[in-house]
């Protein structure tokens, strides 16, 4: 007995301290969320008050500004950046699990490289050669160059969700006189739902945060989101009520696709190296 | 025969299945690589356009790196917050793993928000310390000067510019080395432990004879990952720092950044960053051969 008292004591003290520590973690983050809904005057006010009235004459301000705009390139940008490496990634990464061939290994470092490259390696090239092909300033131009990370992402995400599936689901289909498209389409797709969504909201994702390659290849009209809320800091005076409207408006998707994708992060986030 | 049709018909499926993929990766990855090696050998400057395409002194840049005390700076400035972001992070993340590590329904629904640093948005993670770093608006320099002290604006100081730096990485990037070592410690059979305890093992015993050999494939892994994003650490510095003061904060990607889209100095860039190009490649095969990824039936 005595000893058991002593574990839940124990147990007791590690919740408590996970607790304080969540908060201590949290506590920068929801600064900055409650700072979007203070007037400019109030953010400067120290001791900071607890109670006050929530203003959202950040956010009208932000939305009746150039940065609606950005807002929508940001959405247009990543969604189309999700859907083309999705399209072209998903089959690949079927073939790679399920076909004996050489191929396979050699692909996985090309693959690894693409996603880990310093972003500076491939916005020169493209910012050379997007000169010539007029993609400056593009959705196009950004769609594009968000595929070197994202189809990348698909292949090393879908292969080991692939493997996991029996290979006998296929074969028996092919007994019953299917071709192997049809396996694939018909038997391997439906099965593979989840990890389906799990990939699509991470390449969103990636493409969504990426702040480097928008802020070379962007000037005015494609500009996204998360370079608009740099280029208001940078121009507009330190309006800091805006500015957190403006990152909690960035953050605010991210955070919702993410925890419906947990499971998946670190898994998406190493390329399968650890299977979390 | 039949089932050699079979076999073909098969392979012919796969082969276009792969070839699109095979196709496009090689185009915006690979031809745009080898663009950047060749720029890497002309003086390419966007004010001069005859300096494109002039191979005349091809290793020129290379040349010239060794002698570019900013560039040497910016190595060992990328040394040190490697160094320490890396070592931070691994060692909170693996003890917070190791206290999250529990079966139970609570803590479980707690380790979500620990992740929330992780998923934000670089930019907002920037933002985010900016405001704690700016005094005016800081709630941390309120609550030290509350408590008697007078913290300078860690940003704009040059002995505290790259601390304030690593501790905003560190924050950020901690939840990742955290995900990885519970997912192992997930992984760790129940024998061991057990096995551990019958021989009478204090917990702290435990943890560097039992759980830390078991883990140490995962913590090395997780390092690599981190050591490779950490060379390319942009937004915090571009954001909190931009470099400075002077170039206390001015890692390799931000000077190569500044080579070529402040000075407009592309070979040189190029060069440079084909030297940080070849620093990945070299430690994204550590870490394949390390996992054994890429192998059928890992």
């Amino acid at each position: 007995m005595a000893t058991n008292t002593a574990l839940a004591r124990e147990r007791r003290f590690i919740q408590i301290l996970a607790v304080v520590l969540a908060a201590l973690v949290m506590a920068p983050f929801l600064w900055l969320l409650q700072m979007s809904f203070k007037t400019n005057a109030q953010v400067f006010q120290f001791p900071p008050p607890l109670i006050f009235t929530p203003t959202l004459e950040n956010y009208e301000a932000l939305w009746t500004s150039g940065f609606r705009q950005s807002f929508v390139n940001s959405l247009v940008v990543a969604g189309a950046a999700t859907i083309a490496p999705m399209l072209l990634g998903v089959p690949a990464a079927y073939a790679l699990s399920r076909w004996q061939a050489r191929i396979a290994g050699t692909f996985s470092l090309w693959i690894l490289v693409s996603r880990m490259a310093p972003p500076i390696a491939f916005t020169i090239p493209y910012f050379l050669a997007y000169r010539h092909l007029e993609l400056l300033d593009t959705r196009t131009g950004l769609v594009i160059i968000y595929m070197t990370f994202n189809l990348s992402l698909v292949i090393w995400m879908m292969r080991p969700f692939f493997d996991q599936l029996p290979r006998a689901l296929e074969e028996a289909a092919w007994i019953d006189g299917a071709t192997t498209a049809q396996g694939f389409f018909r038997i391997i797709l439906p099965l593979s739902a989840p990890g389906l969504a799990a990939t699509a909201i991470l390449c969103f994702l990636f493409a969504w945060n990426d702040f480097f390659f928008a802020l070379i290849l962007t000037r005015t009209e494609a500009m996204t989101a998360p370079v608009a809320v740099v280029n208001f800091m940078n121009y507009e005076g330190w309006e800091w009520g805006r500015i957190a409207a403006g990152g909690t408006m960035v953050m605010l998707p991210v955070l919702l696709f993410s925890l419906l994708v947990r499971k998946y992060l670190v898994h998406g986030l190493t390329g399968g190296a650890v299977k979390g | 025969m039949a089932r050699g049709g079979a076999t073909r018909a098969r392979d012919r499926f796969y082969a276009l299945c792969v070839a699109p993929s095979l196709a496009v990766l090689a185009v915006i990855t690979l031809a745009p690589a080898i663009y950047l090696l060749v720029t890497s050998f002309t003086p390419l400057d966007l004010t001069r356009p005859e300096t494109a395409w002039n191979f005349a002194r091809p290793f020129e840049n290379y040349r010239q790196m060794p002698a570019d005390s900013r560039l040497m700076n910016s190595l060992w400035v990328q040394a040190k917050l490697s160094f320490w972001t890396v070592t931070l992070q691994l060692l909170i993340g693996f003890g917070f793993a190791l206290l999250l590590n529990m079966r139970s329904r609570f803590l479980e629904a707690l380790r979500t928000v620990f992740l929330i640093p992780m998923v934000l948005p670089p930019i907002v993670v920037a933002i985010i310390w900016k405001v704690l770093y700016t005094p005016d608006i800081s709630p941390l320099h309120w609550g030290t000067t509350l408590l008697g002290f007078t913290v300078p604006a860690l940003i704009t100081h040059p002995d505290w510019a790259l601390t304030a730096i690593i501790i905003a990485d560190t924050w950020q990037w901690f939840p990742f080395t955290m995900l990885m070592t519970l997912a192992a410690l997930q992984m760790m059979p129940q024998e061991m432990v057990d096995a551990a305890k019958v021989d009478g093992a204090s917990a702290w015993q435990m943890t560097w004879h039992v759980t830390l050999p078991f883990l140490k494939g995962v913590l090395l892994v997780a390092g690599l990952f981190r050591l490779i994003d950490s060379i390319k650490a942009f937004p915090l510095i571009f954001i909190l720092t931009e470099g400075g003061p002077g170039s206390v904060t001015e890692v390799t990607n931000y000077y190569s950044f500044l080579q070529a889209f402040n000075f407009s100095f592309l070979g040189y860039s190029s060069a440079i960053t084909v030297v940080m190009l070849a620093a990945t490649v070299l430690m994204s095969w550590a870490i394949i051969r390390l996992v054994g990824w890429g192998q059928h039936g890992d």
